[in-house]
């Protein structure tokens, strides 16, 4: 049990901490991006914000993401 | 009744036995029933497993807000000018409101909840004016009668619990029911607005990212409906209204492994077990551009449905009949 959730959360601690800090830049541009459309907001409305931020991700988190 | 098992074990894909309740969902768990909304036993599994968390010290770390409205409910509890023999506290888990009952309230405290680790997590010294007696019962809240005969409690108190009961009228019904004539109720549901910025976060996200939305916050029952349901079940002299608690954390996935740690998380029926990545990441972002607080963290809130209500008896104050007023208003204005 013990070792299954820390298993569990560390990798999920360290995409918590790519996603709100390291990234925190694109993560804001594509917040705003949501923020300007949310009234009316479709699949993808976004994509090319978050295109830079799964990529901020991707790079920051390597094969463990 | 059927009482072979106080809590029916509800194996997925097992077959329904016919002399059994018929709450649970009667095949896949994408089937749902009347007032099946919420998959008890998830939830059960969901709240031993906070219990046990690291010894229960996430559980007890993350027990702020339960703390807080156990609080404010025992303000209420002692607004009722009477010394009872005994209070039932529905949905217990490990007492939050049970420990703070003391002894100029109540003789004693019966604790019943569904989930058994957590109805154990604590013991007695340390955390309880032990001069004040206390039961545990293990039962499944929806089915009080099952373990509370009809007419025998003073008092029932549920903190916290009744968000996750599917059948609420049925259960309010029971409440009344377990009750004595003059008996009263008292509750505290968290409802209305709960968590709308994880839920209106979540939802534009998956919507933006995956084109579509499901379920991850519960649905919520609204204030209305709570006086509603309550003079349904047969309650008189009601009193609803509604509070909320705020709380800001660093970011989402604080705000998601504290709800966690509770026993909070998701058990709608129907739910998907799996969250990508991208809309997870998308949620946060969404969280803190919609709702962010000027320092960075983000708000949750809570909003918290209160519900008092009387058992009728015939010595209870009534209102006068209609027309048997003899005061004129004009003179008085």
């Amino acid at each position: 049990m013990n070792s299954a959730t820390t298993n569990s959360t560390k990798p999920l601690r360290r995409f918590a901490v790519s996603a709100t800090t390291t990234c925190a830049a694109q993560a804001e541009v594509y917040g705003k991006c949501i923020l300007a459309t949310y009234t009316d907001v479709k699949k993808d409305a976004c994509k090319e914000e978050f295109a830079k931020f799964g990529a901020c991700l991707r790079e920051t988190l390597k094969k463990k993401w | 009744m059927y009482r072979l098992a106080r809590i029916p074990v509800l194996a997925r894909g097992r077959a329904r036995s016919f002399a059994s309740h018929s709450g649970s969902p009667l095949s896949g768990p994408n089937t749902v029933g009347p007032y099946q909304v919420f998959d008890r036993y998830a939830k059960r599994l969901q709240k031993d497993r906070s219990a046990t968390r690291e010894g229960g010290e996430r559980s007890r770390t993350t027990d702020y807000v339960r703390n807080e409205v156990a609080e404010r409910m025992i303000e209420r509890l002692l607004d009722v000018k009477r010394k009872f023999n005994s209070i039932l506290d529905l949905g217990s888990g490990p007492g939050h409101l049970s420990n703070l009952i003391e002894s100029d309230i109540t003789r004693k405290v019966v604790m019943l909840d569904s989930s058994e680790k957590l109805l154990h997590r604590d013991p007695d010294e340390g955390f309880f004016d032990t001069s004040v007696e206390r039961e545990r019962i293990h039962a499944d809240e929806e089915r009080l009668l099952d373990v509370v005969a009809p007419n025998s409690q003073e008092a029932i108190v549920s903190c916290l619990s009744l968000h996750w009961i599917n059948d609420l009228p049925g259960v309010l019904v029971q409440i009344k029911e377990a009750l004595q004539p003059d008996g009263v109720f008292i509750g505290a549901m968290f409802g209305g607005d709960t968590l709308f910025e994880l839920r209106t976060s979540l939802q534009l996200a998956e919507l933006e990212r995956e084109g579509g939305i499901s379920p991850h916050v519960s649905p919520m029952t609204d204030t209305r409906d709570v006086s509603n349901l309550l003079s349904r079940a047969g309650f008189t002299l009601l009193t609803v209204d509604v509070d909320e608690v705020h709380v800001a954390y660093p970011s989402m996935f604080e705000l998601m492994e504290d709800l966690r740690d509770m026993g909070e998380s998701n058990a709608i029926v129907g739910r998907r077990g799996f969250i990508h990545r991208d809309t997870l990441a998308a949620a946060s972002a969404v969280y803190k551009a919609l709702h962010g607080n000027e320092d960075g963290s983000v708000p949750a809130t809570f909003q918290i449905i209160w519900m008092i209500g009387w058992k009728p008896a015939p010595n209870q104050p009534k209102p006068l009949e209609r027309g048997s007023g003899k005061t004129n208003l004009k003179d008085v204005l």
